[in-house]
């Protein structure tokens, strides 16, 4: 029998942790396009330099897209991470404290591309 | 009543009972194209977060002025790290392609045609990495 991944038993949390993978997912598919044309394929030197990056994010608009694409993207990959974690096998209570970790981590890792992306702009 | 879930689960052919986690990914008993897509997301899956963290280190450099990143820059269009870039490419395909086809699936859409749905994507992926590849190298 072929066992697909459903909602319901996808390894890692269930039915929310899929479908904040799916909604994470498929905002990535735009951002990371986005980002990925705009940072490595517009500049014929394929690749910015200090003074563009610093042109660059004096647009308002490109601070908003690259922050939600860093919320997004950590989200994204801590879910998955829990959910490679959880494959393990551990108690209920173990698994909360293993939830709580990812969100710690992920928190941080938002704060600190947040503060990165103002140092950055507070240099242009 | 152990309160544990079961194993993640994976294509298989019949009653094959695979190890947890990583070393049961490639366990290639009973295992169909679904199964393969399922391992082949994990591992690029585990590349990309290990990326992300890089990269996000990496971009300290823009906050340390442009003689750090500029000459980061030129280490970054050596073409060992373009080859590296390729294969992060890939990785990115693999993955996010396969995703579409995950999530379709889960959700009860095309779940007979997933075969030839991941096919199809890969085949879309090829093309966009040749693509990228050409520009990479350009």
């Amino acid at each position: 029998m072929s066992v697909q991944p459903t909602p319901t038993d996808e390894p890692g949390g269930g039915a929310g942790a899929f479908l904040g993978q799916v909604i994470s997912g498929a905002a990535l598919l735009v951002l990371l396009t986005l980002h990925m044309i705009a940072q490595h394929f517009v500049l014929p030197e394929g690749l910015r330099d200090y003074a563009s990056v610093i042109e660059w994010v004096a647009n308002p608009i490109v601070v908003v897209l690259e922050l939600s694409f860093l919320a997004f993207v950590t989200w994204h990959a801590l879910l998955g991470l829990r959910a490679i974690v959880f494959d393990y096998g551990f108690s209920p209570s173990t698994e909360r404290w293993i939830t709580r970790t990812f969100v710690v981590i992920g928190v941080v890792t938002v704060v600190y591309g947040t503060w990165l992306m103002y140092a950055i702009v507070s240099a242009a | 009543m152990s309160g544990q879930r079961p194993a993640a689960p994976v294509a298989t052919a019949g009653p094959v009972e695979r190890r947890r986690g990583w070393t049961g990914w490639f366990d290639p008993r009973g295992r169909r194209l679904g199964g393969w897509a399922f391992a082949l997301n994990r591992l690029t899956g585990l590349g990309l977060v290990a990326y992300l963290y890089l990269h996000l280190g990496v971009l300290f450099l823009l906050s340390q002025g442009p003689d750090g990143w500029d000459a980061f820059v030129d280490v970054a269009l050596s073409p060992p790290i373009l080859v590296m870039d390729v294969v992060l490419i890939f990785g990115m395909l693999l993955h996010g392609l396969n995703g579409i086809r995950v999530g379709l699936v889960g959700y009860g859409m095309v779940a007979t045609r997933q075969g030839a749905l991941f096919v199809g994507l890969m085949i879309i992926g090829a093309i966009v990495l040749l693509a990228a590849t050409l520009r990479v190298f350009a």
